[in-house]
């Protein structure tokens, strides 16, 4: 079937003039499409490397032509393959009269250049030039590469119009200058201070598209300044209101939800203007509970709205009934076969815990579950849920599965990440110094290049100096206990270096705690060679500490 | 609010597509593309449509032959992103009828325009396909 339509396909394209694709782009997309291997699809770039490089170069090339062979350019990057011999050509195109040739030179030169390339200032006369177009579609060409080419320096130039075009009489011109006032704030906050009002404007726009544009930009100047913006909840709610009663045209319904996508937008911007605001979430309440109600939970995109809520309700001043509402949601999401909803679920839990912390315990058996689900991801969200539920009732429980967790992962990224998160909960829950340890040492043994090292260090002195206890003998219990875990560890053949060396300096400091003048020495010989530290060793200890002599000569001798 | 790229690769690890709102150069793109697909397609159906790949998280959603993936910002919705890939390729579907990954791979350029309708500044701003498609039919009639 496929292949008779590709068949069909190529008929039709062959058939086609100067403004269909030549024989041979296809022959260029075909053979592309039926490579085996690498080395064959470098081939064959290379190849149009060479081609294009001899065409580009040739003079008075048809302008439908040229557009042809910045595709395949395109196509030449995508592969992975340098293309920058064209990139000239593609700033060309876009002075082109044709809409469809200067928008493709638009395109090509957002896909080519990032923000900061010399050729930018060739372009940036010619998006000045369209946005004045008497021809809206043209306009909306140079809005959209404002969006992408336009940086700091450059925005003073192009700044003036796209004011002027806020006030446009396509709607979707309007939405593309609301995008193009955001791209400015996003690059240079301090450009548009003093046009932020037209974002409260358009946010009136009797056009949905612009409205739901607008929420872009407001929602991140909320973020940085959430108190200048409470007087927009009852707006924002408003509008919120109007999109699930469906007064937005039948176009922007999505599998049968209404306008879901601005929905979202709306929630989030809810959640920030409502977070540790009683006032402003009592505004709230209804709405977020109206849709929770009707939500449609057979479909995806119904299902990413109730999520939403729920994230919306965690971030509002606590409401007992949004809150059991919520806690339903939840047990649905995870008694659900889907990952996903099972994965929004331990989201939407961890959000909860902190305003409702029983309610982990009500579905501890379907954490477990998704703990011990070969799925990595929803594994992994399932520890972040842990991380949060964790106190010194159960931190051993849980930092004992983080840890066996860590030493499965390959990512050093994360691995580094779940060993800082043992390292957290282990200092902050530790239910005895013993365990402390214990844990610690895991962590540097399997984790030891990749944590901090100031972790190490900080442990280290706090066995030196003890952990306050007033009784002597559990102090120096401690500390052999210390010791001889240290012994047995650097009896491992394998062991990063990093550790060994945390694990030397904690034994000398162990064993000589009291004398800070040899913890000073060791340290300096530490920092130093191994032969002079355990020269040092060797000479000094033995004579202060005889009933360790024996203890000392087998560290030294593991040493060196 | 961050959708940081759109990227349709085949299973193969061949793009089709690359969108990126957060430039990256040719090498950067060519690794992380690569080191992407292939923990996509370790997982198996059953499996979560997420994945977390470095500090952030990448959206997927296979169709026949290409994976659709979109690498997003922690605080995006990820079952709302996993949609707006359904919403593009209804998109594509209506302008192409019953779109395949050779549709795209002969008109790249149209399937761009479409996306660049769609997300600007890392952010959803359209979603009504009429609202989308209308430029790029206009431009076909002009043309």
């Amino acid at each position: 079937m496929e292949q008779l339509k590709t068949i069909g396909r190529e008929l039709a394209m062959g058939s086609q003039g100067g403004f269909g694709q030549s024989k041979e782009f296809l022959d260029l997309i075909k053979s592309i499409g039926e490579t085996r291997s690498k080395a064959e699809e470098d081939r064959i770039v290379l190849r149009e490397i060479e081609t294009l490089k001899s065409r580009l170069s040739s003079p008075n090339t048809p302008k439908f032509k040229l557009k042809e062979y910045l595709i395949r350019l395109l196509y030449v990057e995508m592969l992975g393959h340098d293309a920058s011999f064209g990139y000239i050509h593609a700033v060309k195109m876009t002075h082109d009269e044709n809409l469809l040739l200067k928008r493709t030179g638009y395109l090509a030169v957002t896909l080519f250049l990032n923000e900061d390339h010399d050729l930018i200032i060739l372009i940036v006369n010619t998006i000045q030039k369209d946005l004045k177009s008497d021809n809206y579609l043209v306009v909306c060409a140079a809005l959209n590469a404002v969006c992408r080419l336009i940086n700091e320096e450059t925005i003073p130039a192009v700044l003036p119009q796209v004011v002027e075009l806020l006030g446009h009489q396509k709607e979707t011109v309007r939405k593309k200058a609301v995008m193009a006032l955001h791209r400015f704030y996003q690059r240079a906050p301090g450009s548009v201070s003093h046009l932020i009002s037209n974002f409260r404007k358009r946010l009136c726009d009797n056009d949905p598209g612009v409205m739901g544009a607008t929420l872009c930009p407001l929602f991140d100047l909320i973020m940085t300044d959430v108190d200048s913006y409470k007087d927009l909840v009852i707006s924002f709610v408003n509008i919120l209101k109007q999109v699930a009663e469906r007064r937005l045209p039948k176009s922007y319904d999505y599998h049968q939800m209404p306008a879901p996508f601005v929905q979202i937008k709306l929630l989030k911007i809810l959640s920030l203007l409502g977070s540790g605001d009683k006032k402003a979430s009592e505004q709230i309440y209804t709405i977020v509970g109206d849709i929770i109600r009707k939500s449609d939970s057979t479909s995806n995109i119904g299902n990413a709205i109730l999520y939403e809520c729920i994230c919306c309700v965690s971030s509002l001043h606590p409401n007992p009934k949004l809150l059991e509402a919520a806690a339903d949601a939840i047990s649905k999401f995870l008694k659900s076969d889907s990952h996903n909803l099972k994965y929004l679920g331990i989201d939407a839990l961890s959000r909860l815990i902190k305003i409702s912390p029983e309610i982990a315990e009500q579905h501890q058996l379907a954490v477990i579950d998704c703990l011990e689900d070969p799925d990595d991801t929803l594994k992994r969200k399932t520890f972040e849920l842990l991380y949060k539920m964790t106190k010194s009732s159960n931190v051993e429980v849980i930092v004992d599965r983080m840890i066996n967790y860590m030493i499965s992962i390959n990512d050093s990224h994360y691995k580094t990440e779940i060993a800082s998160r043992c390292v957290e909960l282990a200092e902050q829950f530790a239910p005895s110094n013993q365990w402390f340890i214990q844990t610690m040492n895991k962590v540097f043994e399997h984790a030891g290049d990749l944590v901090n090292s100031k972790v190490a260090h900080n442990l280290m002195r706090l066995i030196a100096e003890g952990f306050g206890e007033d009784d002597d003998a559990v102090d120096s219990q401690l500390r052999s206990s210390a010791v001889e875990s240290y012994l047995q560890i650097m009896g491992e053949p394998k062991l990063p270096s990093a550790f060994l060396q945390s694990c030397i300096l904690v034994l000398c400091v162990c064993v000589c705690g009291l004398f800070n003048f040899f913890i000073y020495l060791f340290y300096r010989s530490f920092v130093g060679s191994w032969g002079n530290m355990g020269l040092q060793m060797e000479n000094i200890l033995p004579h202060i500490l005889p009933g360790n002599c024996v203890t000392w000569q087998r560290l030294i001798r593991q040493m060196t | 609010m961050g959708i940081r790229f759109v990227l349709m690769v085949n299973k193969q690890g061949q793009t089709r597509l690359a969108q990126y709102y957060e430039y990256l150069n040719i090498e950067e793109r060519r690794t992380l593309e690569g080191e992407i697909v292939r923990k996509c397609l370790a997982r198996n159906e059953q499996q979560c449509s997420f994945v977390e790949h470095r500090n952030y998280k990448v959206v997927y959603r296979r169709y026949a032959s290409l994976f659709f993936l979109v690498g997003v910002d922690n605080e995006e919705n990820e079952l709302a992103i996993l949609e707006f890939i359904h919403l593009l390729v209804e998109t594509m579907d209506r302008h192409f009828g019953n779109v395949c990954e050779l549709d795209i791979m002969f008109h790249l350029e149209k399937a761009h325009f479409m996306l660049e309708e769609m997300v600007m500044n890392g952010c959803i701003v359209e979603t009504s396909k009429a609202n989308i498609l209308s430029p790029i039919q206009l431009m076909d009639k002009a043309a």
